[in-house]
């Protein structure tokens, strides 16, 4: 049984939130599921139901995610995009959010995966949620578009450069936001993201509840590589731990760095420490934390390197990289799960990884902690 | 398959959905049917993608597709929650025969969507910059298409390689997932990746730089990249870059040329660049106040090579101090700002960043010739 939470208490309206895409997720208080649509540069709050208890503790194992998932939509398992995965941190069912084939036919959909691999829709009319624009805090007066000619009468507007000659134009806006991962600490939603003009470095903070049209206020991240240089660096994907004071983040330009989440005061610049270097040719993919024996690690998912392990003792411990020779920085471990793409921890128990085999096929696979 | 009778599929419009209808079914089975519950109804019958069920080792364990059976005098309408796709084979799955005598037989349905119909349309209008030269720092291309285009083909249909023997440079552009589009999705950001343009950082120390500095380029909009409909690109578009030395020098104003109007008209104001700027940010990031401070109305324009802006008032130029406002995040091809350089060595005094928030140069307009008086002779 799932109840809902007081609507009331997080500012949620019953309704219908017109989500565009689907993208990066994550849980906030009591089953409320944020969800970022990149292309209506939305952040959605849905609640989703808060589960009285635990349905289930034990590991969840998926194979062919993405065969089921075709099958579910009616398409090709090429037309399955799976952009993100979170677990309900009470219920512990698992989300996910798909596109369903790309372009003007793509089909945003938010999937929960049952314990016996069964797949379903999310519904999302009539619940309770709100909404917040990812503004790209544009400049004062900055209204520019990008004008074009449009045929018909179903968009745009009249424009007459000289008189009897009458043209219709629609403006496009042009800049945007698109976000690259989220995480919810103590009534803040933190929001990186990339820009699609300037090399960006903000890391956005949405206060939750969401206030009206109130902006998000954004810290600038700046990376300084080996006490040498420094450089704006959008981060792509971070994972708080440390009882939410310590932030693990990974930038575009893969240095993997921390910071403190009490420097994170609005309007300030932060300096990220550089604790590790993965390398030419690799992304950061996913991040997530865990205890095992009383003590906190991470694990960095790659698309290139493989998964790797970190104590998080020893990022404390690290001094700032001032040499770029590999293998530099924090201590870490390599671990045998291969094709890990995106992570999230399903109970204290269990890490749950979505792996990709050789053959392409995407499976979920749980892993003990104490084993890991 | 079955034996005896013959199901007839057919696609049916209901209310602007493509739906799956069924014909040819025995009055038993029709019967049998009609008593079930939705929920019963499907665990008889199912609807999924045709390559699944032929690569299925077990059909029975895939989910069918999301959506319910409707019975309507004689036929069994399939309506999909979500709309069945152009030019893929959909099967029906009859799990269990419904007739005495068929018990656990499985029948397999398949029909044909249509295939998307159309020549291609679209087109890759514009590679940016329009430079002919992009320092070895170069940090990123602007792609921009005649209509809106899918995602996921940036990796895969843009390529880059060298123009001198057409050997291609690989890893070039950072995997960027989700892409960077506009929000028409008519644009496309491609970053180079910056990890090998930062200094220092270990891709830059393993591989370098992503171009060659002296290795001319050619960027390639192949017209396997997919638009909107699912349709190749029309034409595609290549564009050829000399590559030259880095550039780490903040943007300076005061290195800039201004070619003042003439008092009285609507002569564009030209202001020519020490080097190229990012075409993105020169739309938005230049304006024209007047001395009241108010936005002069106008058009703005970026010149060849992004070399230079103009900007046309919609009304002739007054007499006064006008000012050409500069958002100071305006970049070069490299990312260098008004305010800081990309990378900057933080040993060098003169590359600490600049606190400002605007930058305003002043002009006035020139008075229009006036013909030499002429002077009584004495």
């Amino acid at each position: 049984m799932s109840l809902t939470v007081d609507s009331h208490k997080y500012g949620l309206k019953v309704g219908t939130p017109g989500i565009r895409s689907v993208g990066p997720l994550v849980f906030g208080p009591e089953g409320i599921l944020f969800v970022a649509d990149n292309v209506g540069a939305t952040i959605f709050a849905i609640d989703v139901g808060a589960a009285d208890a635990a349905s289930a503790t034990g590991p969840i194992e998926v194979d062919n995610l993405d065969t089921r998932l075709a099958a579910y939509l009616g398409c090709s398992r090429d037309d399955i995009f799976i952009r993100d995965m979170a677990v309900h941190p009470s219920s512990q069912e698992v989300y996910l959010s798909v596109m369903r084939g790309s372009g003007a036919a793509a089909v945003p959909i938010l999937i929960q995966v049952g314990k016996d691999g069964s797949v379903s829709e999310v519904p999302l009319e009539d619940v309770p949620f709100s909404q917040a624009a990812i503004e790209d805090a544009p400049a004062e007066g900055d209204t520019r578009s990008e004008v074009r000619l449009v045929q018909g009468n179903r968009e745009g507007e009249i424009m007459e450069p000289r008189p009897g000659y009458r043209l219709r134009i629609a403006r496009d806006q042009l800049r945007t936001i698109t976000v690259t991962d989220m995480a919810y600490v103590d009534g803040i939603l933190l929001v990186a993201g990339a820009s699609n003009e300037e090399f960006s470095s903000a890391l956005r903070r949405f206060p939750f509840p969401f206030k009206g049209n109130a902006q998000s206020n954004s810290l600038e991240i700046y990376h300084v590589s080996h006490s040498k240089y420094e450089t704006a660096s959008p981060i792509r994907t971070f994972v708080p731990y440390d009882g939410n004071n310590n932030v693990l983040a990974s930038y575009t330009c893969t240095p993997v760095v921390h910071f403190s989440l009490r420097d994170l005061k609005p309007g300030t610049q932060i300096k990220g420490r550089t604790v590790a270097e993965l390398g030419s040719g690799n992304t950061p993919l996913d991040m997530v934390s865990y205890r095992r024996d009383g003590e906190e690690y991470l694990l960095v998912s790659n698309a290139r390197h493989p998964l790797m392990k970190i104590a998080c003792k020893d990022i404390d411990r690290q001094e700032p990289l001032t040499q770029p020779k590999e293998p530099v920085g924090v201590p870490r471990e390599t671990l045998p799960q291969e094709g890990v793409g995106r992570m999230a921890n399903l109970n204290a128990s269990y890490v749950l990884m979505m792996q990709q085999d050789d053959e392409g096929s995407v499976h979920l696979h749980s892993y003990n902690t104490t084993k890991l | 398959m079955t034996r005896g009778r013959q199901l007839e599929l057919s696609w049916v419009n209901q209310e602007g959905l493509d739906c799956l209808c069924v014909r040819g079914w025995t009055g038993a089975e029709l019967r049998e049917l009609g008593r079930l519950s939705a929920t019963e109804l499907g665990r008889r019958l199912g609807v999924l993608p045709s390559e699944l069920v032929e690569a299925a080792a077990h059909i029975r364990t895939l989910q069918p597709i999301a959506g319910r059976f409707a019975i309507n005098e004689g036929s069994i309408c399939f309506i999909p929650r979500f709309p069945f796709l152009n030019g893929m084979s959909y099967s029906l799955i009859v799990y269990s025969g419904l007739v005495v005598g068929r018990a656990g037989e499985l029948e397999i349905w398949p029909i044909q969507r249509p295939s998307p119909a159309g020549a291609p349309t679209t087109e890759a209008v514009a590679i940016y910059p329009t430079a002919e030269e992009v320092p070895v720092n170069q940090l990123k291309f602007y792609i921009h298409f005649s209509s809106p285009m899918s995602e996921g083909w940036a990796t895969r249909a843009v390529h880059v390689r060298r123009a001198d023997n057409d050997e291609p440079l690989n890893d070039v552009f950072l995997a960027m997932d989700p892409e960077l589009w506009d929000p028409e999705r008519r644009r496309l950001t491609l970053l180079l990746d910056p990890g090998r343009i930062k200094r220092g950082l270990v891709p830059h120390e393993e591989a370098s730089y992503p171009l060659v500095e002296g290795v001319p380029v050619v960027i390639n909009v192949d017209t396997e990249f997919r638009d909107a409909a699912g349709q190749p690109l029309r034409t595609g578009m290549e564009r050829r870059y000399e590559v030259e030395p880095a550039v780490r020098v903040r943007v300076n104003e005061a290195d800039w040329r201004f070619h003042c109007p003439t008092l009285g008209s609507r002569s564009p104001l030209t202001v020519e660049f020490d080097r190229s700027l990012d075409h993105a940010l020169l739309e938005h990031r230049l304006g024209v106040n007047n001395a009241a401070g108010a936005p002069v109305d106008g058009r703005g324009s970026v010149g060849l090579g992004e070399r230079s802006w103009q900007f046309e008032p919609q009304s002739p130029w007054e007499e006064g101090r006008y000012v050409v406002v500069v958002d100071p995040r305006l970049e070069d091809l490299a990312g260098n700002s008004l305010i800081r350089v990309f990378d900057r060595d933080l040993m060098r005094a003169e590359d600490v960043p600049v606190d400002v928030r605007a930058v305003a140069v002043e002009f006035t307009c020139a008075p229009a010739p006036q013909p030499l008086p002429i002077k009584p002779i004495a």
